[in-house]
C-alpha cells in the first residue's frame, strides 16, 4: 500500500486507475506505442502486431481459464473459427473489414456456445479434453469443408482500407492492433468489476457455493466461453488480416498450448497477466532466434544442436514458472513494483 | 527370429487371435455377402481393427497407471514413446544386440525416465490445481521433444526388421506382420501387467493408493514410492507402444503425435479403468477403421483422425465416466 | 532486489536485444545478400538440413570462384521450423534486417502465404523447397521460380510413361492431406482424361499415419495397375506398399520428387522392386558427372562425417545455381535488382549444370525437365529408366 493512499468511498476502491503515477506511467506507455510506428522499422512493428494480436488471444482465454476455471485446449480453434469467418465474410460477401471483424467475433462466440455446452456436466480434466477433441474436430473442419474454407488451400485476403488508406504494411496495420488490443483490454478489466466478473471468479473458487450463492452456473459459464471465443475470434480476424492468408496450418494445437503458457506464464486470473504473459511468449522465441543467429557465426555446426534448443527452453519455462512462480509474471511485477515503492525501508 | 518361437507365443496367438474359431466366425457372418460390392472387406476391416485397437489400448494403459495413482493426464505419453523407440533402434544398432535385449535396455531406461520425472517435476505440484499439473506434462512434452531431437536428429529412420515379414493369412481377412507382431506384444505385456496388478504386494499397494490415498498410506504404504512405479510403469507401457509404432511405420519425431488420439480410448472406457482401456482401444481400432473406409469417400478424406474425437465429444456429453469407469460425477 | 525481480525484467532486455540489431543502420557492406528460411527444425527437417548446406554450397563455390563482379554472396539463413507463423516471422525479419535481394522459402504454404507481399510490396527473386505448380505462375507470380518441373508436371511425365508402357491402364493416385500433397491433383485428373487412363481411385492418408488399413482395402477393391504417390516422405509408403504386396496385389508404385529418396529404398528394401520415381536432379552415386564429382570433393573437404547427399541437397544446389546465374547476369546489364533478377531468369537458355540436371531453359518461372528412374533392389540406388523428358 502507498504512503498517503487512503481511500474513502468504494468508488475510489474500485477505480482501475488509482494514483497519479499510474496515471501518468500509463501516458507515457501511451505515448509510447503511439509513436513507436515512427521509430521502429519493419521487424519491430512485425513483432509488435503478432503481440497485440496475442494479447487480444490471451485475454480471452484467461476470462474463461483463468477467472472462471474453465480450462481450454482448444483456444487456437476458436481463433481460426473467427480467422476463417474474417476471411469468408471479406472474400465472397465482399463485408469491408471493419464489419467482418466483429462479425467474425460473433461467429466463434456462437461455436464457442455449442463447445461450452459439456462444460455444464464435466468439468475439469473432462472438459480439458472436451475442448482438445473440439480443437481437433474444429481443425479437420477447416481442411475438409472445402466449398467454404477452400481446404488446405486456404484464403488469400485483401489489406483493410478506408477509402484510399490501405493498411498493406506492418506499420499501418499496427495502429489497427493497436486500437483493438486496448478495446480489448479495457473491456475486459472493467468487465471483471461487474457482477459477471464477480460470477465468474466465484465460479472458478468453488462451483457448488457460487450456485449456492445464487449465480446461475449453466449462464454464466457460457457467457464465459462466449466472451472467450469472441476474443480469440477477434485476435483471429486480425491476424488473418495481417497475414492476408488464411490456412488450417495457422491454428494448430500447438498454438492452444502456446496460449495457455501465456497465461500462465503471465499469471492466471490477471489481465495484466495476460499482457505479459502474451508479450513474454512472443519474444522468447525471437530472443532465441537471435543467440541461435549469434552463436551460428562462431560454431557453424553447431545448427542442428541450437535450434532444437528452442522446444527444450520453451517447455522448461512452462515447467519453472508452474513449480517456482504459480502466479506468474504479474505477481513478480507486483512484487517489483512493492520493491521500489517501499525502497529503501522494505520492512 | 529365435527368441519369438517360443511355445509361449504360439499359445497366445492361438489364445487372442483364435484363428480357426474367427475363421467359422467369417464363414458364417459372411459367406453369404462376400461376392456383393463392399462387404467383402469386413471381416479384414474388423480383424485390422482390432490388432491396431490392441496396440492403442496398450498406449491408453499408460495413461490409466497415471491417472489411477496420481489423477494426473500425462500429456507427455507421446513423447515417451518416441523417445522409448530411438533408444531401443540406437540399442540396438549401435551395440548390436538381440531385440530381446535392445527391449530390456529400453524399458530399464523409460523406468529410470519416469521416476527421475516424476521426482523432479511431477512431485512438487501435488496439491496444485489440475490445470497446472496438466500443463507441466505439456511442457515436458516440448523439453523432450528438443531434447530427442538435439541428440537423434530429425531424420525419419526405419526399424530394423525384428520380426518375421509374413502376414497372417485368415482366409477372409490378412493381418500385416507388424501390426500383428505389435498387437501379440501389445496383448503379452497387457496380461503381464494386469496379472502384476492383481497378484504381487506392489500391484496391492498400487491398487490401494488408488481407491484411497489417506487410507493407503495409514496402511503403512509409500504412496509416493507408488507415484514413481506409476510413472515408470507408464513409461514402459509408452516405451513398448514407441517400438511397437515405430515397427510398423518407421521412427522420426512426429511418431509421438498418436499419444493424444488415444485419449479417446481412455475416455471411451474410463479414465481409470484397466479393462476399460482394452475395450476402449479395440471399440476405437474398429470405429477407425469403419469410418476410414464407409465415411472417407462421402466426406474427402481423413475421417480417420477425427472420428476418435467425435466419439469422445458424445461420450463425454452422455457417460463422462466411460465404460467402466468409476462413476463421481458431481452435477452443478 | 530479488531475484525474480530479475526474472521479470527478462523478456524486456530480451525485446532490446532483439530490437537493438534492427535499429542500427545496416553498414553499407560490398556483398549480395541471399536470405533463407529453412525448415532446420521440424517435420521437414530431414530435408530442410540437406537443402540448406545444397544451396549454401552452391553459393560458397561461386564465392571461391571470384563471386559475382567481385562481390561475395553472404548467406543468411533462419529456421522456419515448417510452420507457417515462424517461418513467415523470420521471412519478415531478414526482410527487414538484411533487406536481400534474393529469398528463398520453405514450404508450399509459405510461399502462397507471401506471394501476395513479394508480388507487390518486397520485389525479390523467390524460390523454395517446394515444386507447387501454383507458384510456378509467371502472371501472377513474377518473382518466383521452381528450380525444376512443377509436381504436376511430374505427374504428367509418370502419367505419359505409364500411358506409353499400358495403354487405357486403371491408375490411382494416393495423397498426403497436406497443400504439397494435394496441389497437382486437380490438374493430374485432366492429364488422365487427355491421355485415356482410367482413374479408379483417389486415396488420402496423413503423412506419418500408422494404420494405413483402410486406404489399402479401397485400392485392393479397385485393384488399380498404378499407384501415384504424392506429398510423403517416408511412412506411410513403405506400409501401403507391404501390405498391397500381402494382400497379392501386383500393383507398380511411383513417387514424385519426394517420394524418389534413397532413404526410401531402404526402408522399402525387397518391396522396391518396380517402384519408380521421377527426379529432375542427378544422384549422389553417379560419380561420373563432373558436377557430382565436384560436390563430392567439396563435401569431403568441408564435411569431414558427411558421406551421403540425399536429392533434397542436389535441389538446393540447383537452385544455387540457378540464384548465381542469375546474379551474373543481372550484374552484367546493371543494378541488380528483384526486376533485373527476374529478367536475367527469364533469359535463361540452356544453362549447363554441369550434368547434375538436363541443360536448364526457363519456361513460364520453371525448367520442366525430369528423367523417370527406376529402383535397383540390390544396390538400393534409383537407376535412370528414361532420358530427360521435357514438359511444354
Amino acid at each position: 500500500m502507498r504512503c498517503g493512499d487512503f481511500k474513502e468511498s468504494y468508488f475510489e476502491d474500485e477505480k482501475i486507475f488509482q494514483t497519479f503515477f499510474v496515471k501518468f506511467w500509463l501516458g507515457v506507455l501511451c505515448v509510447f506505442l503511439v509513436v513507436l510506428p515512427l521509430v521502429g522499422n519493419d521487424y519491430v512493428l512485425y513483432i509488435a502486431n503478432l503481440i497485440g494480436i496475442a494479447i487480444i488471444g490471451a485475454v480471452g482465454l484467461n476470462l474463461l481459464t483463468g477467472c472462471t476455471g474453465q480450462i481450454s485446449l482448444g483456444h487456437a480453434a476458436f481463433v481460426g473459427v473467427g480467422g476463417y469467418a474474417t476471411a469468408v465474410l471479406m472474400t465472397r460477401y465482399g463485408v469491408p473489414f471493419w464489419f467482418a471483424l466483429p462479425l467474425a467475433g460473433g461467429v466463434a462466440a456462437l461455436v464457442g456456445l455449442i463447445i461450452g455446452i459439456p462444460s455444464l456436466r464435466v468439468k475439469g480434466l473432462y472438459l480439458c479434453i472436451a475442448t482438445l477433441a473440439a480443437q481437433f474436430i474444429l481443425e479437420w473442419i477447416f481442411v475438409h469443408w472445402e466449398s467454404v474454407t477452400q481446404g488446405i488451400r486456404g484464403i488469400n485476403v485483401p489489406p483493410p482500407q478506408i477509402g484510399d488508406l490501405v493498411f498493406r504494411t506492418e506499420k499501418t496495420f499496427y495502429y489497427i492492433t493497436l486500437v483493438v488490443a486496448v478495446l480489448g483490454v479495457g473491456f475486459a478489466r472493467n468487465i471483471l468489476r461487474t457482477k459477471w466478473g464477480r460470477a465468474f471468479f466465484a465460479i472458478r473458487d468453488r462451483d457448488l457455493a457460487a450456485e449456492m450463492m445464487g449465480i446461475n452456473l449453466f449462464r454464466y459459464k457460457l457467457v464465459a466461453f462466449a466472451l472467450s471465443s469472441f476474443y480469440a475470434g477477434i485476435a483471429g480476424g486480425l491476424w488473418v488480416a495481417f497475414m492476408k492468408v488464411v490456412t488450417p496450418e495457422h491454428f494448430p494445437f500447438g498454438l492452444s498450448i502456446e496460449y495457455l503458457a501465456m497465461i500462465i506464464v503471465g499469471g492466471l486470473g490477471s489481465i495484466l497477466g495476460s499482457i505479459f504473459g502474451a508479450i513474454f511468449m512472443v519474444m522468447v522465441p525471437e530472443l532465441l532466434n537471435v543467440v541461435t543467429g549469434a552463436t551460428r557465426e562462431i560454431y557453424p555446426g553447431l545448427d542442428q544442436l541450437f535450434i532444437p534448443m528452442k522446444d527444450v527452453i520453451f517447455g522448461s519455462l512452462i515447467v519453472l514458472f508452474l513449480i517456482f512462480e504459480p502466479h506468474g509474471l504479474a505477481e513478480m511485477w507486483h512484487r517489483l513494483k512493492s520493491f521500489f515503492t517501499l525502497w529503501p525501508f522494505s520492512y | 527370429m529365435n527368441w519369438a518361437e517360443p511355445v509361449v507365443v504360439y499359445g497366445l496367438l492361438t489364445m487372442f487371435v483364435k484363428v480357426d474359431f474367427f475363421r467359422a466366425v467369417c464363414r458364417g457372418l459372411f459367406a453369404a455377402s462376400i461376392q456383393e460390392g463392399t462387404m467383402d472387406i469386413i471381416p479384414q476391416i474388423i480383424v485390422s481393427g482390432l490388432a491396431v485397437g490392441g496396440v492403442y489400448g496398450l498406449i491408453a494403459l499408460g495413461f490409466v497407471l497415471i491417472y489411477k495413482a496420481t489423477s494426473i493426464l500425462n500429456l507427455a505419453t507421446g513423447q515417451f514413446m518416441t523417445l522409448g523407440a530411438f533408444v531401443c533402434l540406437s540399442v540396438l544398432s549401435y551395440a548390436a544386440v538381440p531385440f530381446p535385449v535392445a527391449l530390456v535396455v529400453t524399458l530399464g531406461f523409460a523406468a529410470l525416465l519416469g521416476i527421475i520425472i516424476e521426482r523432479i517435476i511431477l512431485r512438487p505440484l501435488i496439491g496444485e490445481p489440475i490445470i497446472s499439473v496438466i500443463m507441466v506434462t505439456i511442457g515436458l512434452a516440448s523439453i523432450l521433444k528438443g531434447l530427442t531431437q538435439i541428440i537423434w536428429s530429425p531424420d525419419y529412420r526405419s526399424f530394423p526388421q525384428i520380426f518375421p515379414p509374413e502376414p497372417l493369412d485368415l482366409h477372409y481377412a490378412i493381418v500385416p506382420s507388424g501390426l500383428l507382431w505389435g498387437f501379440l506384444f501389445a496383448m503379452v505385456c497387457m496380461v503381464i501387467f494386469a496379472l502384476t496388478f492383481q497378484y504381487t504386494r506392489t500391484g496391492l499397494a498400487m491398487r490401494a493408493t488408488a481407491s484411497n490415498q489417506q487410507a493407503a498410506l495409514s496402511m503403512g504404504i509409500s504412496v509416493k514410492s507408488v507415484f514413481a512405479l506409476s510413472w515408470s510403469l507408464a513409461a514402459i507401457t509408452a516405451a513398448v507402444g514407441g517400438i511397437i509404432i515405430g515397427n510398423i511405420s518407421g521412427i522420426s519425431i512426429h511418431l509421438g503425435d498418436i499419444g493424444l488420439k488415444v485419449l479417446s480410448v481412455i475416455i471411451l472406457g474410463g479414465l481409470d479403468s484397466i479393462v476399460g482401456a482394452i475395450v476402449g482401444g479395440f471399440i476405437i481400432g474398429l470405429l477407425e477403421n469403419f469410418a476410414g473406409v464407409y465415411l472417407d469417400t462421402l466426406l474427402g478424406g481423413g475421417t480417420k483422425d477425427v472420428v476418435p474425437f467425435v466419439v469422445l465429444v458424445i461420450i463425454i456429453m452422455i457417460r463422462p465416466y466411460g465404460m467402466f469407469g468409476k462413476q463421481i460425477i458431481e452435477r452443478v | 532486489m530479488k531475484r525474480s525481480a530479475w526474472l521479470f525484467v527478462l523478456p524486456f532486455v530480451a525485446l532490446g536485444l532483439t530490437m537493438a540489431p534492427a535499429t542500427i543502420p545496416a553498414i553499407a557492406s560490398e556483398t549480395i545478400k541471399i536470405g533463407a528460411v529453412q525448415p532446420i527444425t521440424g517435420r521437414f527437417a530431414f530435408a530442410g538440413v540437406n537443402i540448406n548446406a545444397g544451396l549454401k554450397d552452391a553459393l560458397m563455390m561461386a564465392n571461391e570462384a571470384g563471386g559475382i563482379d567481385g562481390k561475395k554472396i553472404e548467406y543468411i539463413m533462419e529456421d522456419g521450423q515448417y510452420k507457417l507463423d515462424v517461418a513467415t516471422a523470420a521471412f519478415k525479419r531478414i526482410m527487414s534486417r538484411d533487406n536481400p535481394v534474393i529469398m528463398y522459402g520453405e514450404s508450399t504454404g509459405l510461399g502462397k502465404a507471401m506471394a501476395p507481399e513479394i508480388a507487390s510490396r518486397y520485389k525479390i527473386l523467390y524460390s523454395s523447397t517446394s515444386f507447387s505448380s501454383e507458384l510456378a505462375n509467371a502472371a501472377e507470380n513474377p518473382y518466383i521460380f521452381v528450380p525444376g518441373p512443377t509436381y504436376a508436371d511430374m505427374f504428367e511425365i509418370l502419367l505419359n510413361f505409364i500411358a506409353k508402357e499400358k495403354p487405357g491402364a486403371k491408375v490411382a493416385f494416393f495423397y498426403s492431406d497436406t497443400e504439397f500433397g494435394k496441389d497437382p491433383i486437380p490438374a493430374s485428373r485432366e492429364v488422365c482424361k487427355k491421355l485415356k487412363l482410367d482413374l479408379v481411385a483417389e486415396s488420402v492418408a496423413k503423412v506419418g499415419d500408422v494404420d494405413v488399413t483402410s486406404q489399402v482395402l479401397d485400392l485392393k477393391r479397385k485393384n488399380p495397375d498404378y499407384v501415384i504417390f504424392q506429398g510423403f516422405v517416408l511412412s506411410p509408403v513403405a506400409a501401403v506398399i507391404k501390405q498391397c504386396r500381402d494382400f497379392g496385389m501386383k500393383t507398380k508404385f511411383m513417387g514424385t520428387f519426394w517420394g524418389s529418396t534413397k532413404m526410401l529404398l531402404d526402408q522399402l528394401g525387397p518391396l522396391a522392386e518396380g517402384y519408380m520415381g521421377v527426379n529432375p536432379y542427378n544422384y549422389w552415386w553417379m560419380e561420373e558427372i563432373p558436377m557430382i564429382k565436384k560436390i563430392r570433393e567439396y563435401t569431403k573437404k568441408n564435411y569431414k562425417d558427411v558421406d551421403y547427399r540425399p536429392n533434397s541437397y542436389m535441389q538446393g544446389f540447383v537452385t544455387g545455381l540457378i540464384f548465381v546465374e542469375c546474379l551474373k547476369r543481372a550484374a552484367k546489364e546493371g543494378p541488380i535488382n528483384g526486376d533485373s533478377l527476374v529478367k536475367a531468369l527469364k533469359s535463361i537458355k540452356d544453362m549447363d549444370t554441369g550434368g547434375l540436371t538436363a541443360p536448364l531453359t526457363w519456361h513460364d518461372n520453371k525448367f520442366p525437365v525430369a528423367k523417370v528412374w527406376k529402383a535397383n533392389v540390390e544396390k538400393k540406388i534409383f537407376e535412370p529408366a528414361s532420358d530427360w523428358i521435357r514438359i511444354e
